[in-house]
């Protein structure tokens, strides 16, 4: 009897709870930029940025599932130690890659798209951004509130790695991988 | 003969911003992007990674076959060096001489230009509304923009951030496929379709009409290269940025640029 009354119940409110998860994925997205256009703007010396953003994007972005999704089906052949080098590596490479973005002084224009829900804890949310005078459009796919891929212009990061470093490993296993990461960190900027 | 050669080299040159907007993400407008479709996007010839039963969305991230792919990791490299040692020195000296708001404008104004490769391709694919629009931005770019110098059509939403359009997306609308994938001497990332497209948008572009018609008439009025010189020349520094955004912290840069191109022209096909 109670089911009967509880069932239309939970069904009428599991869009609520969806669109309150789609929120949140963007209300945590614009949090995220800010914090790190305003780490940005403190940091004078671009060389040190990287390490200034570190903790923030850490506390935004989910490395660890970015990282084996960049590696691929070869990651669950990876030793726990290897697969926490792997991590730590790729996210020195993204962060790094991601620090060069920036100029001094200019802050994108980015507008915020409604986020579409696509179940199990996943959003994506759609930006439009000018930056320097060009138009851009971005894609933050969040898993449980953390970014874990970014799509620019239709080329997603992730997706990119996936192409390269599947390739390392068909080449020579979790050790091929950790190699050219390491081998690209290293390489002077 | 000479004269042919170096006339060829000169459309190389100035056909270089057509291809390198559609092998790297584009900076006007090119991909809308849907990571949902990009996870979802359709592998038109795959060789890419590896499929098993954990093979999550990014496993049918579109992906191109590469059968060449020896020749054109040697051409690959060459035009490495040839963007080292050519290319970004110039486009430094471009930026250095002129100020980015002028800059600016210049682009704006070549991109106005190539309005009949837009509006030509979207009748084509059957977008009418979409040419349209192209012809509404052209003209309010033109009149109100000063020859399209600036761009007061982005203020207008309906006008605003339209989707790039060309040859080679036409013909993957009518359902050519891409053939294989071809790195080409200084133009860089490509498919057998799209070079040809290229062409296509080659002959559509107001900028290259004095050069195309001088050299059909094998008359000598040597100012006729100067438009796409200058074309050539001033898409130069965006074109540097975005080789280096996609090849300067990759693992391997020649993979990086070919998983950007494909999966950016499989978006932009798909607006």
């Amino acid at each position: 009897m109670t089911l009967r009354y509880l069932l239309p119940l939970l069904l009428a409110a599991a869009p609520l709870a969806v669109s309150a998860q789609v929120a949140e994925a963007q209300t945590r997205l614009k949090t995220a930029v800010t914090e790190v256009l305003a780490v940005a703007d403190r940091t004078a010396n671009r060389g040190a940025l990287p390490e200034k953003l570190r903790p923030v994007l850490q506390k935004y972005v989910n490395f660890d599932t970015m990282t084996k999704r960049a590696v691929g089906p070869g990651w669950k052949q990876f030793t726990s130690a290897q697969q926490q080098e792997a991590s730590k590596l790729f996210s020195t490479l993204i962060i790094r890659s991601y620090s060069g973005k920036f100029t001094p002084g200019e802050h994108p224009d980015i507008t915020y798209k409604p986020a579409v829900s696509l179940g199990a804890d996943r959003v994506d949310v759609p930006t439009s951004m000018v930056y320097k005078g060009s138009h851009y459009t971005v894609v933050y796919r969040m898993e449980q509130m953390h970014i874990t891929d970014v799509v620019i212009e239709g080329v997603s990061l992730v997706a990119n790695y996936r192409s390269q470093l599947d390739a390392q490993y068909k080449k020579g296993g979790a050790t091929a991988v950790i190699s050219s990461l390491t081998q690209s960190v290293s390489r002077p900027q | 003969m000479k004269y042919h050669a170096f006339a060829l080299r000169l459309l190389l040159l100035a056909a270089a911003p057509l291809l390198v907007d559609c092998s790297s993400p584009a900076n006007t407008s090119a991909v809308k992007a849907g990571s949902s479709d990009v996870a979802k996007g359709k592998a038109a010839e795959k060789v890419g990674p590896a499929k098993d039963e954990d093979a999550d969305e990014y496993a049918t991230a579109p992906d191109i076959s590469d059968p060449l792919e020896k020749l054109n990791r040697g051409t690959f490299w060459v035009n490495d060096q040839l963007y080292t040692f050519i290319l970004r020195p110039i486009s430094k000296g471009y930026e250095f001489i002129l100020p980015r708001p002028v800059r600016k404008g210049i682009d704006n104004a070549f991109e106005n230009v190539k309005y009949p490769v837009r509006v030509v391709n979207c009748t084509l694919q059957g977008k009418f509304k979409r040419a349209g629009q192209e012809t509404g931005k052209f003209v309010v770019n033109t009149v109100g923009g000063v020859a399209g110098i600036f761009r007061p059509a982005e203020n207008i939403p309906a006008l605003a951030n339209l989707p790039e359009e060309d040859t080679a997306q036409t013909f993957a609308k009518w359902g050519i496929p891409n053939g294989p994938y071809l790195v080409l001497p200084v133009l860089g990332p490509s498919s057998l379709r799209d070079g040809v497209g290229l062409a296509g948008d080659y002959a559509l572009n107001p900028v290259n009409w004095p050069y195309l018609w001088w050299y059909a008439k094998r008359s000598k009025h040597d100012w006729v290269i100067v438009p796409p010189l200058a074309n050539t020349l001033r898409s130069t520094p965006a074109q540097m940025e975005k080789y280096d955004s996609i090849t300067k912290d990759a693992v391997d840069p020649y993979l990086s640029a070919r998983s950007a191109y494909s999966q950016n022209r499989a978006e932009a096909i798909k607006k």
